[in-house]
């Protein structure tokens, strides 16, 4: 119990940070909603102008996937590559190797210690935008909300786990803002952030299901919506626990061979 | 023209505009809606001229206005009232023209380009100055000699030492013959040996190039080593202005060395006795300290004779600090009239607290 | 006026003097600039992807077919680019005013503005170039046009034109940072995401948000008009010939603001 009261302080101390940082933060979640704006003006025209030409949802529908693909992508937007690029270069890392901290732990109570201050803020303005927008669909039923949430969870553990993976990669490299922005396009088309992946012609969407970005947005917003059907649902949440804790896993063990590396070459 | 001082101003005040704000989300929401705001006067109506060839030590307690005169100088700063010419131009309505006659050097802060060799920002500088090739050459050699630039030149400025870097920020404020030059701490942070070979570069470019140069520091040494004229600001005003001479001989001229003994003295008397011109204590026995003349002794002279009376473990020399002798001279403690001549200087100027 | 002529050029060879010694210290890290270049076409790839999926559902949106919303897109990524490689030095200043770094700029003989554009080089926009550059030149070869002399030179006056009013509006919001103290670029970060809506056409959003992208801050001259005019699209068309005019408008504005902050610059250091 101790070891964690140590990880909760830690992921306090980051939500302070938010906090004093909180015009920066509030001007930038803004901003990111002009994105959500533009895009439901686009959706309305292409649903309103043809109707059923887009069979899979109806437009409340869409509405929905939309918020809820947003309000996803505003968690964690405090942790990047950026951030342990720079403590891997700088480094840091060497004192918090000093500690009897978990390297990895550290990282992901700091990452998840805004997130109640995201979430509030997301929420606050999807539902101006829904209601702007003459509201969303409600999820189908309690049970699918109540699957969405755990959903929504795993997604948030496997972004976390992505972003640690690929942060390692500032052992070898100082070009951290090409590799963030990389894996946020890899990750915005396939995690179906831009589109919901029905639409993919199959190659496509057959590439998007054995990636693990879809996980991200995908399949908690169809959760949400109840669009997959038990059978499938199980099976969708299931491999997106396997990824998350699988990634997760992984990281650590790339931590540790980096390190080692490291610590052998004297880097 | 030339009966005109290099530096003229009038009355010059800048003044900051602070916001009145409550700590907290809640007091800066308030202050959206009331818009508070408190004036701060950084530089009060001053009155400055200064003569082409002087050098003068500007100086004054953390945050009495030195810095904010300097950027107004340069033409940084645009000042709220008040009028200022230098070398005939209004420095901020000329900007660009001004700084093609001023040479600036920040110690916090440095001018070279952060991530590309030291020879790359000389020859950016060269272009925007737009300096004669031939005058560009004479002087980048003559520097390189002077500041010992050689052996880093190739080196972004990023990856230097300190005091590489104030030497190449020092040779590229220079490379345009500016005929001011402005020095802002410009020892700050540097070790004894680096200090002194920028003393004596800046002392010779006054000597020989008739360069003006105004400095603020925290070190005595660049005072005494530089300047022959010596203002003080507190406050945003100027309570001093006038010659080194009177400084030099009342204030710096004492020096204290401590010596850190074996075992307490036998005789301090003996000791007292080889020194008849010094004030030697000792407080707790194993600590002798001696105050004495630098024109007088030097600080070998004076370990000589103590040496054959005690074991000496260790000995340090204190050197005077320009912030005691800011608060001697506002304490009135230490009066640094402004005389006529410098022979009048040494008679009048007496330091009551010593 | 041939002083001022000769002056102009003398700027010209500085900025272009810096930003090559600013490129030179970034390529000496060439993984990075490679990793940037990469990153930035495989942005473009997805959105490209993006609408090609929708249009491989829908014929046109509101008019507008697939190769015309491709044209936008790729306009919207060139000027991207050409600020980012060439002006990037906009996207420093917060940072610079916020630590009083700006003095450096204060204190030469040349024009503080030419030297916030030349102050860094953003390697990820010669990908966006690149890509862009590719996604327009197969949008013009897959709608009729019919190519006159006029009509290609126009098309250069407008890319040109609709690359001056990004950087504009970049520099014109980077002035915010004299006003408003942070070590970010919250403004120019802020209004920069509104250039979201100059992907689409914008008889698709609602009146507020159309006069928001062509009267206050006019991003529908970056892609909507420009492309508008090249392709004959209706009545827009002739607004399309404006954006010359909104260019100068633009840059007149953001060098009048950023020498009225100029005057404000309080050179505070942190």
């Amino acid at each position: 119990m101790r070891g964690f009261n140590k990880y909760f302080a830690m992921a306090k101390a980051s939500l302070e940070v938010i906090f004093v940082y909180r015009a920066g933060f509030t001007v930038n979640l803004i901003g990111s909603v002009f994105y959500v704006v533009a895009m439901f003006y686009l959706w309305q025209t292409i649903f309103l102008g043809k109707p059923g030409a887009l069979g899979v949802f109806t437009w409340p529908e869409m509405k929905a996937y939309l918020i809820v693909a947003f309000i996803l992508n505003s968690t964690m937007t405090w942790f990047d590559e950026w951030q342990m690029g720079a403590d891997i270069r700088e480094g840091r890392v060497a004192t918090d190797l000093a500690r009897p901290i978990d390297f990895q732990l550290k990282r992901f109570a700091e990452a998840s210690g805004p997130i109640p201050f995201e979430l509030a803020s997301a929420l606050a303005i999807g539902a101006v935008v829904a209601f702007v927008f003459g509201g969303i669909a409600l999820p189908a039923d309690p049970a699918h909300l109540a699957l969405f949430i755990v959903s929504a969870a795993l997604a948030t553990l496997l972004k976390f786990s992505i972003i640690y993976c690929v942060s390692m990669t500032a052992f070898w490299t100082t070009g951290m803002e090409g590799v963030s922005n990389a894996r946020m396009a890899v990750q915005n088309i396939f995690s179906g952030a831009l589109i919901p992946l029905v639409f993919f012609p199959d190659w496509l969407r057959g590439l998007a299901s054995v990636l693990p970005f879809q996980g991200m947005i995908s399949t908690p917003a169809l959760t949400y919506l109840g669009a997959m059907d038990g059978p499938t649902t199980a099976f969708m949440i299931g491999t997106q626990a396997v990824w998350a804790l699988g990634l997760f896993l992984f990281g650590r063990l790339l931590w540790r061979s980096a390190v080692k590396a490291v610590t052998i070459n004297g880097g | 023209m030339s009966s005109m001082p290099l530096i003229e101003a009038r009355g010059l005040t800048k003044k900051f505009r602070q916001a009145v704000k409550e700590p907290g989300l809640v007091g800066s929401l308030k202050h959206f809606f009331t818009r508070q705001y408190r004036d701060k006067m950084a530089v009060d109506h001053i009155d400055l001229s200064v003569e082409a060839g002087e050098s003068v030590a500007y100086l004054g307690p953390n945050g009495a206005g030195k810095s904010t005169t300097i950027k107004m100088l340069t033409g940084i700063l645009v000042p709220t009232e008040g009028s200022l010419i230098v070398d005939g131009l209004v420095p901020y309505e000329k900007r660009q023209q001004n700084a093609r006659n001023i040479g600036v050097v920040f110690g916090q802060r440095t001018t070279l380009w952060w991530d590309i060799p030291v020879i790359e920002s000389f020859n950016l500088a060269r272009d925007m100055y737009e300096i004669p090739v031939k005058r560009y050459k004479q002087n980048l050699a003559e520097f390189t000699e002077l500041l010992g630039l050689a052996e880093f030149m190739n080196v972004p400025a990023g990856k230097v030492s300190l005091g590489q870097r104030m030497r190449a920020d020092l040779c590229m404020a220079l490379l345009h013959d500016p005929k001011m030059l402005y020095l802002d701490e410009p020892t700050i942070g540097l070790d004894i040996a680096v200090k002194d070979s920028i003393r004596k570069f800046i002392r010779r470019l006054v000597d020989e190039r008739g360069t003006t140069v105004m400095l603020t520091t925290h070190d005595l040494g660049d005072i005494e080593d530089i300047c022959n004229r010596i203002v003080i600001i507190d406050s945003g005003r100027i309570i001093h202005d006038g010659d080194l001479g009177a400084l030099k001989d009342n204030y710096a001229r004492d020096r204290v060395i401590h010596f850190q003994l074996a075992r307490p003295p036998e005789s301090m008397a003996a000791i007292c006795a080889g020194l008849p011109a010094c004030e030697t204590t000792s407080d707790d026995g194993l600590r002798l300290s001696v105050r004495f003349d630098r024109f007088q002794y030097a600080a070998g002279e004076i370990a000589a004779a103590v040496m054959p009376h005690v074991e000496v473990i260790d000995f340090h020399i204190d050197e005077p600090e320009v912030e005691d002798l800011i608060r001697k001279v506002y304490l009135g403690q230490l009066s640094l009239t402004a005389p006529e001549s410098t022979a009048e200087a040494t008679e009048s100027a007496v330091a009551t607290g010593a | 006026m041939a002083a001022r002529l000769r002056r102009a050029r003398w700027l010209v060879y500085i900025y272009f003097r810096c930003l090559g010694q600013q490129m030179k210290a970034i390529l000496a890290y060439e993984a990075d600039f490679v990793i940037l270049m990469i990153s930035a076409a495989l942005v473009q790839i997805t959105g490209f992807l993006f609408i090609w999926t929708i249009f491989q559902r829908i014929p046109d949106i509101n008019g507008w077919t697939f190769w015309q919303v491709v044209m936008m897109y790729s306009l919207v990524f060139i000027t991207e680019g050409v600020g980012s490689l060439f002006f990037e030095g906009t996207w420093r200043v917060s940072r610079l005013i916020y630590n009083g770094n700006f003095d450096q700029y204060l204190l030469r003989p040349v024009s503080p503005i030419v030297q916030v554009l030349a102050g860094a080089v953003g390697f990820n926009g010669l990908g966006n170039i690149i890509t862009g550059g590719m996604l327009m030149a197969i949008s013009l070869g897959n709608v009729q046009v019919q190519w006159t002399p006029g009509r290609l030179l126009m098309l250069v006056i407008l890319i040109v034109s609709a690359a001056t009013i990004r950087v504009a509006i970049n520099l014109g919001t980077a002035a915010s940072a004299f006003w408003i103290k942070t070590p970010w670029s919250l403004v120019p970060f802020f209004v920069h995401q509104l250039g979201e809506f100059a992907k689409y056409p914008i008889t698709i959003y609602s009146l507020a948000v159309q006069a928001m992208v062509v009267v206050a801050i006019p991003f529908a001259f970056v892609s909507f008009f420009p492309t508008a005019y090249l392709f004959n699209m209706e009545a827009w068309s002739a607004i399309g010939l404006l954006t010359p005019l909104v260019a100068v408008y633009c840059l007149f504005m953001a060098v009048t603001i950023f020498r009225i902050g100029l005057r404000r610059y309080e050179s505070t250091g942190h």
